[in-house]
């Protein structure tokens, strides 16, 4: 082992640039990995923070199993259960605070929301205990009085006999603070204390709670104590804390998945470059290697050489890579911190680092090295100890690449098939096949696209064009490895922007549809779920009642479970809602789905929840709610535009109302009366609004203006990763480039010594660059346009209807890039290249 | 026990219209603390004899023994072995590790046969002292001349005290007087360290420093004399004969 490190760091060191370039590679992978997957945790853990609640101290939660309030008379039935020594019903509830109620964004200084909860003054201490730094608990003849912890009145800068405003169904709750706690719940957010009354009124759910917290008999056994709770309350209730933010978390988690894609994918290009580098290093150190055999060097000890080597590599890359993901997380939270802040009021805090993800980058950083190394080793190993004896040439590949090709081109065949299914699956399938046709068909596509973009260099500078060349299809294999890698980078530039832009036409279409009414009554959280606060039935008859208001209908919220996964249930009024907004449909059409719901029992469920479930028009879907399982029957697929990338379905506000206790607003349209201008009809709806603080009065247009704006900063941030993945590409050409001027150096030297200028041999390799940077973004384009009409394909066939455009600012963007990448590339080789000194160059060796 | 023993050996490259017989049915004896030259014209298989003899090539047919081991049957690793430790390569352009100094490129052979560095290290030294490379320790090969690059690869020939040295063309790359010291301490390994050495060369100037000179052509024997008298009537001696043959 000693020789191979000695050797292999020996190596190294004498050739810097490529060990830089190499590395680079790596360190850049990792970098994307370990970065990515940093933020997504970061973010979860601030969501979590922010939005979840706990269930505090308890030996048993109880909550409804489809996570919605209950009626409190289930309370009673705890009172014959052995084994429970005390029990209280409690009604728990983030609610977001609006700035106007002194709500800060910034978890540190300020509080963005607060957990209400509201208790049974009589039960509640047999429970929890409420330790107090000054005041008293709440008392039974207690109203609109309340409990806050320190931290949140330090916070709040509230002190016991101050009022507290929150808001409220009713607009806002005047709270009187009549006691401090010494500390803050157990996690997540302030948790203030009402009476349970008092809840309920400012959440609008009367006669409801959504758990029950339970203490049992010492040396009683939990689990039994939680089956006999069970078995009675009935099947639908469940033990543990409620869950709210859970389609947040599972969207999360979706993008974590597409962070290790961005992060594999970045390590593979990585895997090319290494292999191009250690094919070349075995091939450069062919006599090296035989001597090494010839005096007593055993096979292994040579692949051994290698693949310490690449070990090497791999661990000094991964070692910074971390480093520079970590730095890369932060900058990336600062970014996307705003968004949140903005969007879902939210605040981000540090990169977490997980240990799946550390060990995960590590292992692949490390992985994908050693075995990019592992083929040129085995190479190596093959190699005899006669090739000491022989002199060192030029390498020229003479080999044909034909039955490659041949197979290459049944696996893009194969791939055009698969397209025609029409599966989304299959297509998938098919686009991993297209991009592996491709690079088994590249080394082929080597010649012919130098000899056509050789042409036209050719017409600039004939003879260094034709030298280039010949130099770049001398060695097809090494030169289709390099394009291929930056193939893989502007091909997923190509998609994504494809992607982007299909998207970008297709949400605004659905916020055109769904959201296009005159205004809009927000709330705080655009995600509908994340704590807002519903208004009451006062709220929309006031606004009804405004003259020059036409119309005006809502949406309500609430939460059901189908099978084991959780569907969030959008409340629509069938008669109004498709009046004045709508939905946009891939199955079943409006007229007929809406009519249907107003007669009940009838639900439209979106694309996400429709491929998930494989649910189709006409089947029934047993909804869990409150009052047990109610069957549904599916009447059409579509979804709005604050729904679509969550499991949701829709039903009529009356059928909410009966099964999932919830007649809470969440979002208001409202249409003018065309003969009505809006100074007549905006100051009207804003004296309206002042008396519910939680909504804010937003007109259509300037709504439609600040999503697409958001929508871009969101997708901004995409870019700079779409950016981040070419890079590879060009450390790749860099790399391929700076190799081939060291192998050539004699054939370079040769060629000043017969009359080359400094200048021709630059251009020589600034054309050669170009000409392997032109082969990359041809097959870039191919295989972006392919990946392109999958990814489109896929969005609509998961349920969003995108149609598809035609990446042109994308494919123009790559081929911008090509061009830039193959000059920047040949820059430091075109320089080592030109300054050539000639007699040393002729005894290279 | 001859320390090399050739019989009818053979190698055939190649098949039907390209079939090329490099070596045809040689037989051969080197006795321990000889100094051996092959010569003979380019392509006679001079090289090829050279490569069966040190276990780098295997033999289309024959065998070629080694203090009594028949090489041409072993297993790779143990060919490897052997040529680790009974060995030494010479080479025409002396194959140094150009990343490695002149004390780690000799010490090469024993840090592969796994002895432990400082003492392979001293023992480099020592061989370099004795090639007048006192002081060079440190230098890579790109900071030594030819001659003194090919000392080093002599230093590495030697270091793991091997039975036979192998030498193909270890001047064919040097100046006449680089190439003059590089044939005397060739000649030094056999009449001062008592080693076996088979050198493949050209030069009669350089052969005539051995003690035999075996002539091949069209991969046989041809000749095979023994030399007496001064460097220089034996250089012109093999100049003649070179020529009639």
């Amino acid at each position: 082992m000693r020789i191979q490190l000695l050797l292999a760091w020996r190596y190294l060191w004498g050739r810097k640039q490529r060990m830089v370039l190499t590395t680079l590679a790596v360190v850049f992978g990792v970098t994307l990995l370990f970065g990515l997957n940093a933020m997504i945790p970061a973010m979860m853990e601030s969501f979590r923070y922010n939005m979840v609640t706990t269930a505090g101290k308890v030996d048993i939660s109880i909550s409804s199993e489809s996570n919605n309030p209950f009626d409190q008379s289930a309370l009673n039935d705890l009172s014959e259960i052995n084994g429970i020594s005390q029990y209280t019903g409690i009604l728990t509830k983030n609610v977001v605070l609006p700035e106007s109620l002194g709500g800060s964004v910034n978890k540190l200084t300020g509080a963005s929301a607060v957990t209400v909860t509201g208790v049974d003054i009589a039960t509640a201490q047999k429970v929890r205990n409420y330790s107090l730094n000054e005041g008293r608990f709440l008392e039974v003849n207690d109203t609109y009085a309340t409990v806050i912890p320190q931290l949140l009145a330090d916070k709040m800068e509230l002190k016991t006999g101050d009022t507290f405003v929150i808001p409220s169904s009713e607009g806002v709750a005047k709270l009187k603070v009549v006691g401090i706690l010494s500390l803050s719940a157990a996690a997540g957010l302030d948790e203030i204390f009402v009476p349970l009354p008092v809840a309920q009124t400012i959440l609008n759910l009367p006669e409801k709670i959504n758990t029950i917290d339970i203490l049992i008999k010492s040396g009683v056994n939990r689990d039994k104590v939680v089956s006999s709770i069970l078995s009675k309350l009935g099947p639908n209730f469940k033990s543990g804390a409620i869950q709210t933010g859970e389609e947040l978390s599972s969207a999360l988690l979706m993008g974590e998945s597409m962070m290790w894609l961005f992060g594999i994918m970045a390590l593979a290009m990585a895997g090319f470059i290494i292999f191009n580098t250690f094919r070349t290093v075995v091939a450069e150190r062919r006599r090296d290697l035989g001597m090494l055999r010839a005096i007593g060097a055993s096979k292994h000890t040579i692949m051994g050489l290698i693949m310490v080597e690449s070990l090497i590599q791999g661990i000094i890359g991964t070692g910074l890579g971390l480093v520079c993901g970590y730095l890369f997380c932060l900058g990336l939270l600062s970014g996307v911190g705003n968004i949140f802040a903005g969007l879902l009021r939210v605040t981000i805090g540090t990169p977490v680092i997980t240990s799946a993800n550390l060990i995960g980058s590590i292992l692949l950083g490390v992985g994908f090295t050693v075995v990019s190394g592992y083929f040129p080793a085995r190479s190596a190993m093959k190699v005899t100890p006669l090739e000491a004896m022989r002199p060192t040439l030029a390498i020229v590949e003479y080999r044909q690449n034909n039955r490659r090709a041949i197979w290459g081109l049944i696996l893009l065949t194969l791939s055009v098939l698969g397209l025609v299914f029409g599966d989304v699956k299959i297509a998938g399938v098919s686009g991993v096949i297209f991009l592996v046709g491709i690079i088994l068909i590249a080394p082929v596509l080597v010649k012919p696209v130098a000899v056509f973009f050789g042409k036209l260099i050719s017409s600039i500078y004939p003879r260094e064009g034709r030298l280039a060349q010949g130099n770049l299809t001398r060695q097809p294999s090494r030169a289709a490895i390099t394009a291929s890698s930056m193939m893989i980078g502007l091909a997923i530039c190509i998609a994504l922007m494809a992607m982007i832009t299909s998207i970008e036409h297709g949400f605004m279409s659905y916020l055109d549809k769904s959201l296009g009414t005159d205004y809009l009554l927000m709330p705080p959280s655009l995600v509908l779920g994340g704590g807002n606060l519903g208004a009451n039935q006062g709220l929309i008859e006031r606004i009804k009642s405004i003259d020059g208001v036409k119309e005006a209908t809502s949406l309500r919220l609430a939460t059901s479970q189908v099978d084991g996964s959780t569907l969030q249930l959008i409340g629509v009024d069938p008669l109004v809602y498709p009046k004045i907004a709508g939905l946009e449909f891939s199955e079943g059409n409006s007229d007929k789905a809406f009519k249907a719901m107003s007669k009940g029992s009838a639900i439209i469920v979106n694309g996400v929840f429709a491929i998930t479930n494989r649910v189709k028009p006409g089947d029934i879907l047993a909804l869990k709610s409150p009052h047990g399982v109610k069957n549904y029957t599916v009447v059409g697929i579509g979804f709005d535009y604050l729904n679509a990338k969550i499991a949701t379905g829709y039903i009529s506000q009356s059928d909410m109302a009966r099964d999932f206790n919830s007649e809470s607003d969440l979002l208001l349209l409202v249409n003018r009366k065309p003969e009505f201008t809006a100074e007549e009809v905006t100051p009207a709806l804003q004296s309206v609004i002042k008396d519910f603080p939680t909504f804010s009065l937003i007109d259509s247009n300037s709504f439609k203006t600040e999503q697409m704006g958001m929508f871009k900063m969101a997708m901004s941030v995409f870019y700079l990763m779409v950016i981040m993945l070419a890079v590879p590409g060009l450390i790749a050409m860099a790399n391929t480039m700076s190799i081939n001027v060291i192998e050539r150096t004699r054939e370079i030297g040769m060629l000043r010594a017969v009359g080359a200028t400094q200048t021709q041999v630059k251009r020589m390799v600034f054309a050669e660059s170009v000409l392997l940077s032109a082969l990359g973004t041809t097959m870039g384009i191919l295989v972006g346009l392919f990946l392109s009409y999958l990814l489109v394909k896929a969005i609509s066939v998961i349920g969003f209807k995108t149609d598809f455009y035609f990446p042109t600012m994308g494919i123009i963007a790559s081929m911008v890039v090509g061009l830039v990448f193959g000059i920047i590339a040949a820059m430091v080789p075109a320089r080592q290249a030109a300054n050539t000194v000639i007699v040393e160059a002729l005894q290279y060796e | 026990m001859a320390t090399i023993e050739v019989k009818n050996l053979s190698k055939v490259y190649g098949s039907g219209e390209t079939k090329v017989t490099a070596l045809d049915a040689v037989n051969l004896i080197i006795e321990q603390g000889q100094f051996v030259a092959v010569m003979g014209p380019s392509g006679c298989g001079k090289s090829t004899l050279l490569h069966l003899i040190g276990g780098l090539d295997r033999p289309t047919s024959g065998s070629v023994f080694i203090e009594g081991s028949d090489i041409s049957k072993m297993s790779d690793n143990s060919l490897t072995e052997l040529r680790r430790r009974k060995m030494g390569f010479i080479f025409q352009f002396f194959n140094l590790i150009p990343v490695l100094d002149a004390i780690e490129n000799t010490a090469l052979p024993l840090i592969l046969d796994g002895v432990k560095p400082e003492l392979a290290r001293s023992k480099a030294s020592e061989w370099l002292n004795r090639n007048r490379l006192d002081g060079r320790g440190k230098h890579r090969p790109d900071e030594l001349s030819g001659g003194q690059q090919q000392r080093v690869a002599i230093s590495r020939a030697m270091v793991s005290d091997p039975v036979i040295i192998l030498a193909d063309e270890p001047t064919g790359n040097l100046d006449s007087r680089s190439g003059d010291e590089i044939a005397a301490t060739l000649r030094k390994i056999v009449t001062d360290w008592k080693r076996t050495v088979l050198m493949v060369t050209h030069d009669p100037r350089i052969a005539a420093y051995a003690d035999r000179i075996i002539f091949l052509k069209d991969g046989k024997v041809v000749d095979d004399t023994l030399l007496n008298g001064s460097n220089g009537d034996n250089a012109k001696r093999l100049k003649e004969k070179v020529e009639s043959l």
